[in-house]
């Protein structure tokens, strides 16, 4: 029948209208480690590699400039001054001792030392040597790296 | 035709016109049904139903318009219409992994997305409105996003200075100078080193042809399946600079007869005074007194050793120098004397101090070297070569200057090639068409091209000649970076202006300190005004912070002021009047303006005011934390149990009000010290005095174990 031809010509006409809408183009799964900044192996295990932003990067580039030596085990220059301090220094990634404080209260005793807040005065003030944001950086390395986990407070608006 | 006949045809015609009609409409309803489901529309409607599900919806949806948005800066020609789907980008609350992309706020970065759009760093098509052309390599545009990993590189291509926000790239121009890269390539803004490859117009008189034929063949490395790279058998994290080259046996064979006739201008002989050599020969404790003395030299600053302990053999020593392992094996012991009594005699450029030896040491140490340094297995599987013949050494010749080796390695007589491999100068912006990808099943893009071709360069063309490095992957992701950094000159003006230019350093001094300087090589360690190595402190401004007789002192017996680093610093046994002419030119010359020894008077200081001093030091600011006075105290600073008889008081005022203005990158914080806490503080450290006159001890015979960490 002539009108069924024109149906099947008019429904080919659409799917190829339809069928020019969209071409796929392949995606290939990149490695997850191309899509980051920088990364740091877990200090308690080794295998596990955490991804870090540009900020949590500055923070890793300042902490082993100016922190590892008292807060870490093992230094870029062998030995570690931790154990050599009463009260001993926390690790940078003890979740236990840092999670609970807040943004706030670890820039507080970075900016202004131990003595400041009446903890101990072996931690130096470092308000007039890093800027605000080099400060928040090594806090949001300290997060990233916690263990346990450090989970930020559920608050719209905070970074 | 009939009346019957005409009207059926009008009827057919009708349909045939009315079917039309239906689908002319059709087709144009297809148009605004593909122009209402378009990716970047959609894209567009998600976000609008995801700020409404957030409690912050107003202030997400303030500057929210259904259209294509876009950052246009026409002077830096960017189209960026990235933020039409990525329309959170400015909004801090949607900072962290939780929020779904597109919609993730940017992480903190110096630079204001609206300043500088988003291809400047990350690349992609900016004008694209589809997902995959904006973000991948398609046919009709080639640059693809350029992957996190390796961001830093778009630092680079302003940035010539070095940042420290940007340590791969710094790192990866580092390599590229260090593996003298552009000894065969156009690199613009990367130092071409001094100290190539070492100059072979006489290399004949140092080694043998097998040992040649062996280090060609493979230049000692290997690299094990997990990527480790290790060096006659002991594992390192150091890059070799001499790549393997993929020789075949008659080229081997060529190259090691031509290098061995290279005896042009031999070394002159020297004799060790024959009473020494009575004297010793004979002594048992000859071998032992060697290695005593070679370890107080201090050789293990720059060379390293394989030393095995509980079963673990490693490296050890430091890495400016080559490794010394098996040297007794390679080199002729009347070569080796001559060297150690005179480097530069044989390389002009080389970094190796000349040491002021007597026959004694030198005898001893030779000795030890060619005695204990050695294996006799090093030249196992390594043919009967024989006398070169004539066409060996012709083949040699040719090979030599083909194989681009005159690219690092100058022959007295032989003109190097310029720009022997390709110009990489604009090597980061090529599209992936522009690139060879051989046989190589890599991904076609040109992160995935360079890797490749760092790693093994044959992969991508059986033909190059570039040899084979062995890089860890940080290392091959450093470099990777420095290369994608470049992307050649500036297209428009407005971009040049933006360009960072990088500071040439330079420190040549020039009369008498000049010729004791370049005669110890202080560069190779320290720096000056910006110059010179990391490895010791920086000493641009030592004539302000040490006093002289103290520096005179500490030249000739040298000893270490940080607990945690074991003593690096050579015995150079420096004449008095080499000691005196360095600590003059110190003293005189490398003064900083903001601590002038001679502003301050030390009457000022009163024994009240150093006890004052003693208690802010002990009790309010607790500097034993990092300092050690008298064996108590941190590890982090250098000791200040001679502080007043090193420091200058002018040094310890400025530097407690401000460090950082006379060292920058020093990790000593910076405090808020009273003007009468800083006299208090200085009154107090100029008290603290220990002799350091020479003493002969034994303590400094441990094999020295090199570490990081400089820097006062």
């Amino acid at each position: 029948m002539t009108v069924r031809r024109w149906i099947a010509t008019l429904l080919l006409v659409v799917l190829a209208g339809a069928s020019a809408c969209r071409h796929q183009v392949e995606n290939t799964k990149p490695d997850p480690l191309l899509t980051v900044y920088d990364t740091e192996a877990d200090w308690t295990d080794a295998q596990r590699i955490i991804p870090l932003s540009y900020q949590q990067a500055q923070g890793k580039r300042i902490f082993y400039q100016q922190c590892v030596w008292c807060h870490a085990d093992a230094t870029p220059a062998g030995p570690s001054n931790r154990s050599n301090l009463t009260p001993v220094p926390p690790l940078l990634n003890d979740g236990a001792a840092l999670n609970a404080a807040s943004a706030e209260s670890l820039d507080n005793i970075v900016t202004l030392g131990g003595a400041a807040i009446g903890k101990s005065a072996m931690m130096p003030p470092y308000g007039r040597m890093l800027s605000a944001e080099e400060i928040r950086s090594v806090i949001a390395f300290a997060r990233a790296i916690a263990q346990p986990p450090y989970n930020a407070p559920a608050r719209a608006g905070s970074p | 035709m009939s009346a019957e006949e005409m009207g059926r045809l009008a009827n057919r015609t009708r349909l045939i016109f009315a079917v039309s009609s239906v689908a002319f409409l059709a087709v144009l309803a297809i148009s605004p049904f593909k122009d209402f489901r378009r990716e970047w529309k959609q894209q567009k409607r998600s976000y609008l139903r995801f700020a409404q599900g957030r409690p912050d919806t107003k202030k997400l949806l303030a500057d929210y318009r259904p259209d294509i948005d876009q950052i246009w800066l026409p002077g830096m020609n960017v189209v960026d219409r990235c933020t039409t789907c990525h329309q959170g980008i400015t909004q801090a609350s949607l900072a962290g992994q939780a929020v779904p992309q597109p919609f993730r706020a940017h992480p903190p970065i110096p630079h204001h997305v609206r300043d500088w759009g988003c291809t400047v760093c990350h690349r992609g098509q900016g004008p694209a409105t589809e997902v995959a052309e904006a973000h991948e390599s398609t046919l009709a545009w080639e640059q693809p996003i350029l992957p996190t990993r390796f961001i830093q590189a778009s630092c680079g291509t302003c940035h010539y200075a070095n940042l420290p926000q940007t340590p791969q790239l710094t790192r990866g121009r580092e390599l590229l100078a260090e593996l003298n890269c552009q000894g065969c390539h156009r690199l613009p803004g990367i130092d071409r080193p001094a100290m190539l490859g070492p100059d072979l117009t006489n290399v004949g008189t140092k080694v043998s042809r097998e040992w040649i034929y062996k280090w060609l063949k493979e230049p000692r490395t290997i690299v094990d399946k997990d990527g480790n790279v290790t060096v006659d058998g002991y594992e390192t994290e150091e890059e070799p600079r001499m790549p393997k080259f993929r020789l075949t046996e008659t080229e081997l064979r060529g190259l090691s007869a031509y290098l061995s006739v290279q005896k042009a201008k031999p070394l002159g002989p020297y004799k060790i005074d024959a009473r020494i050599v009575a004297a010793w020969s004979k002594n048992p404790e000859l071998i032992s007194q060697g290695e005593l003395r070679f370890r107080q030299m201090f050789c293990s600053t720059c060379h390293s050793l394989a030393v095995t302990r509980a079963g673990e053999t490693k490296l050890i020593g430091g890495d400016i120098g080559p490794e010394l392992t098996k040297v007794g094996s390679k080199v002729n012991s009347d070569w080796l004397i001559a060297w150690l009594r005179d480097p530069r005699g044989y390389l002009p450029h080389t970094r190796m101090p000349r040491y002021g030896w007597s026959d004694e040491d030198l005898y001893k140490v030779t000795q030890y070297i060619t005695t204990k340094l050695t294996d006799s297995d090093l030249l196992t599987g390594v043919p009967q070569l024989g006398q070169p013949t004539e066409q060996d050494i012709q083949l040699g010749h040719r090979l030599f200057l083909e194989k681009g080796c005159a690219s690092c390695h100058s022959i007295e007589g032989l003109n190097p090639q310029k720009d022997f491999g390709p110009d990489l100068s604009a090597l980061g912006g090529k599209n992936a068409s522009e690139l060879e990808f051989g046989a190589a099943k890599i991904p076609h893009n040109l992160v995935a091209y360079v890797q490749a071709k760092l790693q093994d360069p044959a992969s991508v063309n059986a033909a190059a000649r570039m040899p084979q490095y062995n890089w860890n992957q940080s290392d091959l992701d450093a470099i990777t970076t420095a290369l994608l950094s470049m992307k050649g000159p500036p297209a428009t003006s407005a971009l040049q202006n933006l360009v960072v230019p990088r500071k040439e350093a330079v420190f040549q001094p020039m009369g008498s300190f000049g010729e004791v300087y370049e005669r110890y090589k202080c560069a190779t360690c320290h720096k000056f005004n910006g110059y010179g190595g990391d490895l010791a402190p920086d000493l641009s401004y030592e004539g302000s912070r040490a006093q002289r007789q103290w520096l005179e002192d500490f030249l000739k017996n040298p000893q270490t002021l940080r607990p945690t680093l074991i003593s690096r610093m050579p015995q150079f046994n420096m004449t008095d009047k080499d000691a005196a002419t360095l600590a003059d030119y110190l003293t005189m010359v490398l003064q900083h303006p903001d601590a002038n020894p001679a502003s301050v008077d030390v009457k000022q200081f009163t024994p009240a005011m150093a006890e004052l001093g003693k208690q802010l030091y002990e009790v309010k600011y607790q500097c034993q934390s990092c300092h050690t006075i008298g064996g108590t105290g941190g590890y982090v600073g250098p000791n200040l149990n001679n502080a007043g008889g090193w420091l200058t008081p002018a040094w310890i005022e400025a530097w407690l009000r401000n460090p950082q203005a006379l060292v920058p990158d020093t990790i000593e914080p910076r405090r808020n010290f009273t003007e009468d806490e800083v006299k208090a503080l200085t009154a107090y450290l100029i008290t603290l005095r220990q002799s350091i006159k020479p003493q002969k001890t034994a303590s400094n015979t441990g094999s020295h174990v090199s570490v990081g960490g400089e820097g006062q």
